[in-house]
């Protein structure tokens, strides 16, 4: 069996990187996050499931802070966060941030993108910045893009790209909302081979996803979400394997 | 078993690609082209017939009109007429054309007001290179210093005296930016270093951080020194606006506008998008009052309720009122283009911009604003050129551009009456102006793949 679940066993650390607390959320009346509650523990890898609708995206997007949120408390790495400057600070020093369908800036080439940050924020030097983030794109493969404009890219190169932009502001914790979900199936496996990757470095990943072969082979846990609840958490061989629930199940057998 | 799946399958094909054909290319020339497309049936050839005769006489009259039967040498309007009745008389429009042009600035001055437009050229031709480096920042410096080089060189006066010290050292930090410029540009034609980093050994030995900056304003103060040496000799003849006028004073008119109505535009789009209610209501305010007056309106506004905001003692110029006027007046048009192309960008860019922790300005600047200009580059040419047209209505508030000039043409006793050609050669100078500034949008949007 290939599947193995022993990543988080051989960490010898095992330090809280975000705590969720009862979190709630409501557009107008409709309750889209329901007493959510979830620790994940740096260097985890967590797969969050489920069907359409059911809060993944509210969830994982409420983590840094792009959707408010009415009730319940995130920590990270020990401290809580509030809708201050300190707090906007941490996020940004710790999480980076995969989007579904890419969000590069087109008027700026693939170099650009992920430079911009580094130049801007961290006051990096134009050279130091050029290098540090060429090694990224070498290592996900698309260096030779390195002066092209995203619109000029495929969707697996562009995705690609997306993630070298984020890791170039060296965050601790990576968040993936579906980052394939928008590709052609071919393009499916260069985007996952890179997040697997990541996943051996020891990177804490949060990712929302429907591909369960990743799930399988990567995953710490996997948290199975529906109606704005979450129904199950366990490692991938349990929740996918031998669901406890009706809905897990019935959802299953609509991806597998 | 693995061997005999094998070969029980049959043989897989091999999928080799159709090699690509060219299209087939049009075999008929112009005549063949022309006759399928205007002569193909009865009915079209008549009717092409029928334009072609009307396009016949149409330009012929024109032609017979402005060159045939035209007179270019008379010295006034009655000789124009016994020489040829029923031609243009452009010897009028040639007599005044200095006037057109200048307005009523002294001709022996008149070097400087060309020198000026050149110089405001020339700073932009660097521009076009790619060799240089921060192409952002000459665009700024044209709106910020040019200013200065171009109000020392028509207004005249003894340096530092009659414009103030202040103006004075503007104007040659101005010079001096446009003297590096163009020698880092030959300097990198050559191949070697910019002149901003001659300090740079220097400066590295004093401090550690901000080298190149330092050795930048260094170089930057020492030339701007050199060239206030030399202005303190020159002593230009003081020319009072009022003199200012024709072609030159539109030309101030609506580069001034032009220049200033994206920074306008952008504060008022950005202030109605922001969340501070007082911020909102106060661009709001401004963008929907001056749009909805007419831009004569707002041209005596501000001509006759300037001076009273404004305290007793600061006395404005009718220049500069119109200056104002004219700037809001283009600032609250582009911020409505403008705010038509912040709408466009998708929220995803917001999104990814916070993510990587960028501010609101960060956000603004380096990935928005690029962005939604770049997607309106055709309204905001379009609204250009209607600037520079609606420009010439400061004519009725009594400022002698072009436009009055040459209506004056007609109040002249040597040319009483005459109303056709001065306008016919404002129409066809107006034409080039727009046609290019059309064609250069046409050719900005290629550039930038804005239809990507
Ligand atoms: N901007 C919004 N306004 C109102 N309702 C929303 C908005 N965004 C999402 N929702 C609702 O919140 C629920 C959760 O959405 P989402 O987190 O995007 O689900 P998922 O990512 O799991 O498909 C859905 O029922 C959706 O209709
Ligand atoms: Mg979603």
């Amino acid at each position: 069996m290939t599947t193995s679940s022993g990543n988080l066993a051989q960490k010898s650390v095992t330090e809280t990187a975000i705590k969720i607390d009862n979190l709630n959320k409501w557009y107008g009346d409709h309750h889209v996050l329901k007493d959510v509650s979830l620790d994940i523990s740096e260097g985890e890898i967590m797969v969050v499931c489920g069907p359409s609708g059911s809060g993944k995206s509210t969830l994982i997007r409420s983590l840094n802070h792009l959707e408010e949120y009415q009730e319940g408390v995130v920590s990270v790495f020990g401290q809580p966060l509030s809708r201050d400057r300190q707090s906007h600070k941490i996020i940004h020093q710790t999480m980076g941030m995969v989007f579904q369908n890419f969000n590069l800036f087109p008027h700026l080439t693939v170099l650009q993108n992920c430079t911009l940050g580094l130049t801007w924020l961290r006051k990096m030097s134009e050279r130091d910045a050029d290098k540090m983030v060429m090694r990224l794109l070498d290592r996900v493969g698309i260096a030779h893009l390195a002066t092209r404009y995203p619109g000029q890219l495929s969707g697996g190169q562009q995705q690609r790209v997306a993630i070298s932009r984020s890791l170039a502001m060296e965050p601790k914790i990576m968040l993936f909302d579906e980052p394939t979900s928008a590709l052609d199936p071919e393009m499916v496996k260069e985007v996952l081979d890179v997040m697997i990757d990541l996943a051996k470095t020891g990177m804490t990943m949060v990712c929302v996803t429907h591909e369960m072969q990743f799930a399988r082979q990567v995953a710490d846990r996997v948290v199975f979400m529906a109606d704005g609840e979450i129904i199950e958490v366990g490692p991938p061989e349990q929740v996918l394997v031998n669901p406890q629930w009706d809905r897990t199940r019935e959802f299953l057998q609509h991806v597998l | 078993m693995d061997d005999l799946n094998v070969k029980n399958q049959p043989a897989l094909k091999q999928f080799v690609p159709t090699p690509p054909r060219p299209p087939r290319k049009s075999e008929r020339g112009i005549l063949g082209t022309i006759r399928h497309r205007c002569f193909n049936s009865i009915g079209n050839s008549l009717l092409t017939l029928c334009v072609a005769t009307v396009l016949f006489y149409l330009v012929k009259h024109v032609l017979d009109w402005a060159v045939f039967n035209a007179v270019f040498i008379a010295d006034n309007r009655r000789q124009c007429m016994d020489i040829s009745p029923d031609g243009a008389c452009w010897a009028g429009v040639i007599s005044w054309f200095n006037g057109l042009i200048y307005g009523r600035f002294p001709v022996d001055e008149q070097w400087r007001v060309n020198i000026g437009v050149l110089l405001g050229l020339v700073w932009l031709l660097p521009l076009m290179s790619k060799r240089i480096a921060l192409r952002n920042f000459i665009l700024l410096s044209w709106i910020g210093l040019y200013p200065f080089v171009g109000a020392y060189l028509f207004l005249g006066g003894r340096f530092g005296e009659e414009l103030g010290l202040v103006h004075g050292a503007m104007t040659c930090l101005a010079l001096a930016f446009l003297t590096i410029i163009y020698a880092n540009w030959i300097l990198s034609v050559l191949g070697k270093k910019g002149l901003n980093e001659l300090f740079v050994p220097l400066v590295s030995r004093l401090v550690e951080r901000r080298i190149h900056l330092l050795s930048f304003v260094a170089v930057w103060l020492l030339v701007a020194l050199v060239i206030a040496l030399g202005l303190s000799q020159v002593s230009l003849e003081p020319v009072p606006i009022e003199r200012w006028g024709g072609l030159f004073l539109t030309f101030i008119i609506a580069g001034f506008a032009i220049t200033m109505a994206i920074p306008v535009g952008v504060i008022l789009a950005l202030g109605r998008r922001s969340k501070l209610p007082v911020i909102h209501w106060l661009s709001m305010t401004v963008i929907e009052l001056v749009r909805s007056v007419p831009l004569i309106t707002v041209l005596f506004m501000a001509v006759t309720l300037l001076p009273i905001f404004l305290p007793a003692d600061m006395e404005f110029n009718k220049l500069t009122q119109v200056l104002v006027a004219v700037c809001l007046f283009a600032g609250a048009y582009m911020a409505e283009n403008i705010r038509g192309g912040l709408q466009a960008i998708p929220k995803g860019q917001y999104e990814a911009a916070a993510t990587l922790g960028l501010g609101y300005l960060h956000t603004m600047v380096l990935i928005i604003l690029p962005q939604a200009l770049r997607m309106m580059i055709p309204n905001i040419m379009t609204s250009f050129i209607s600037l520079l047209k609606d420009t010439t209505l400061v004519s009725i508030i009594g400022l002698f551009d072009i436009m009055l000039m040459a209506r004056n043409i007609a109040n002249d006793k040597d040319w009483v009456g005459m109303h056709t050609e001065p306008l016919v050669m404002i129409s066809v100078l107006f034409f080039i102006l727009c046609y290019s500034m059309s064609q250069y949008s046409l050719n900005l949007e290629k550039r930038l793949k804005v239809d990507r």
